[in-house]
């Protein structure tokens, strides 16, 4: 048991502090029914940091993150441009077609350098097990500085989201929000790659969505769900020798199933 | 005995016994030759599976445990393992842990004069896939037998006497090997990736023709038609690739070229028939070669 807590101490640490802001806009994106904004975001920093690798800077270095961020901002700005009320051209459609095309552009550029493999290969998968305690710190204090700008300035974003013809809705929030949103996602996205933050993004949201109506008792079940799924997930992770993240994302979706199954239940009766 | 006294037992096995030394090995190649220098002293694991890019190797929890518990390590070193081992060992903790690297010991090839990422994925310290040279095989050998007798003094003994069975192995094998390959000295082979060049140069064989334009950079269709057209004016017959690499590849510029594909392996169990150590594994790699050059 001691073991487990020193091998595990940190991934825990990681997933018991920052998933807290992620179930929260999780709650915003299922209801703005824009599922795959958050890989689409991903992989658009995924392509920053493959120029500026091919710019010869090294992965670590402060101008990597720099484009990256750029990057990502230039993300927000389409989506927000591409909210449209058009409903013969989705807005899911524009976000898997951003997708797509900055994963190819990225392997087209990536083509022309080898190290490049490596950094697509961590915006997949991630590696949750060997996070660095200074990388959680890191990450917790930008969460701690976006929670508070989503705090004060709540009632917009909920605009944003939940009540869109509400008058106090606009771009500007619009373009806050996914810029913020780019941040949050990408940052995790170094610590446990693409397919984890998706799990964190979403699977809680939905099993708050099954279950209740209101936003906080959503809020609760989803940070309810993530905290138990991260730590049966880390447990399985290191009593059957897993890799951790795709043991994470396994649990969260069998939380989804018993939430479903619990829900379909309560229905019947 | 049920399943949980077997757990039991295992738990307190090395807190009771703590007879042998825990020897964990970065690649299968080391933790075999540890195998046969270490004897019934030693326990030795291997973290990256035979069949596995040992450059991309992924991080398990078991893989901190067995660093946290281990005495001794032994790494290929020249960067082979920078892109996972460090960060494995700062979450270990392990004071007591006896590290040996292999690549201080040989004379590593292809040591970059200017290190300039536009020419591949290239090692800063030489060329890392020096295993598949026998000579250096030695060499591990050597410093393996020094780390486990510093770190258990009273087998010194025990050691120093599998060490020099595993060399004389070797040296017999080699006269063997010489004997197999010395009709076919000189033949050009293409392989996939960049990782043969001392097994070529111990053997006299020329494998300096890859699929890949560049290290690490796939194949693309422009360099693997300037393959295919090199291998048809120079009649070369035979096209080796790893467990890890794109075999289709592969097959299809054989396909175009009529030359012939061959599994080939720089870790023991990485190809069928090569699971029992190191010896074993240089034996069907020179041998499978040696037979498909001859044809």
């Amino acid at each position: 048991m001691m073991d487990a807590f020193q091998v595990m101490r940190w991934p825990l640490l990681a997933c018991l502090l920052l998933p807290g802001l992620l179930v929260y806009l999780g709650l915003h994106i299922v209801q703005r029914e824009i599922i795959f904004v958050d890989l689409a975001l991903a992989q658009v920093a995924a392509l920053g940091n493959c120029v500026a690798i091919l710019l010869g800077y090294d992965a670590h270095d402060w101008q990597t993150y720099a484009w990256a961020a750029s990057f990502t901002i230039v993300g927000a700005g389409i989506f927000t441009v591409t909210r449209t009320k058009n409903h013969r051209v989705p807005q899911e459609a524009l976000i898997g077609i951003v997708y797509v095309v900055a994963a190819a552009f990225g392997i087209l550029l990536l083509s022309r350098s080898a190290e490049g493999n490596e950094e697509l290969r961590r915006t997949l998968v991630g590696d949750v097990l060997l996070v660095r305690p200074a990388e959680v710190g890191r990450t917790f204090a930008l969460y701690a500085v976006i929670a508070a700008v989503h705090f004060v300035f709540r009632r917009r974003f909920h605009a944003l989201s939940f009540d869109r013809n509400s008058p106090r809705s606009s771009r500007w929030w619009d373009f806050l929000f996914y810029a913020l949103f780019g941040f949050v996602v990408t940052s995790f996205v170094q610590i446990g790659g693409v397919l984890l933050v998706f799990s964190y993004l979403i699977v809680p949201a939905v099993c708050g969505a099954f279950l209740a109506e209101s936003l906080p008792a959503r809020l609760a079940i989803g940070w309810t769900v993530a905290t138990v799924a991260s730590v049966a997930g880390l447990w399985a992770s290191y009593a059957m020798d897993l890799p951790t993240g795709a043991a994470i994302v396994c649990t969260l979706g069998a939380a989804l199933l018993l939430v479903g199954i619990t829900s379909a239940i309560r229905h019947r009766s | 005995m049920n399943l949980k006294s077997i757990a039991l037992f295992a738990l307190l096995a090395p807190a009771v016994a703590h007879a042998k030394l825990n020897v964990v090995a970065t690649t299968p190649d080391l933790a075999a030759i540890a195998r046969a220098v270490g004897g019934d002293n030693v326990d030795v694991v291997s973290l990256a599976k035979p069949t596995e890019d040992t450059h991309f190797v992924d991080p398990k929890p078991s893989f901190v445990v067995k660093l946290a518990r281990a005495d001794v390590l032994i790494e290929g070193g020249a960067e082979l393992e920078i892109g996972w081992l460090p960060p494995l060992l700062e979450g270990a903790r392990n004071a007591k842990l006896v590290r040996v690297a292999i690549a201080p010991g040989v004379q590593l090839l292809e040591v970059p004069v200017a290190l300039d990422r536009s020419k591949g994925d290239v090692h800063a310290s030489g060329n890392p896939h020096f295993m598949t040279d026998p000579v250096n095989g030695k060499i591990a050998a050597q410093r393996i037998a020094e780390a486990l007798a510093k770190t258990d003094a009273k087998n010194t003994g025990t050691y120093d006497g599998n060490l020099t069975k595993f060399n004389e192995r070797v040296d017999a094998k080699m006269l063997e090997w010489q004997k197999l390959v010395a009709p076919v000295a000189g033949r050009r082979v293409v392989a996939y990736h960049n990782t043969w060049l001392y097994f070529a140069s111990r053997f006299g064989l020329k494998i300096d023709l890859f699929l890949e334009p560049k290290p690490g950079i796939p194949p693309t269709p422009a360099s693997l038609a300037a393959v295919i057209s090199r291998m048809k004016a120079e009649h070369l017959r035979v096209v080796i690739v790893e467990p890890y690499q794109n075999r289709k590849t592969a097959e299809t510029v054989a396909a175009e070229t009529g030359a012939t594909v061959v599994p080939v392996t720089q870790y023991p169990g990485g190809v069928k028939g090569t699971e029992a150590g190191y010896v074993e594994m240089m034996d069907y790699l020179v041998n499978a070669l040696a037979k498909e050059l001859a044809k």
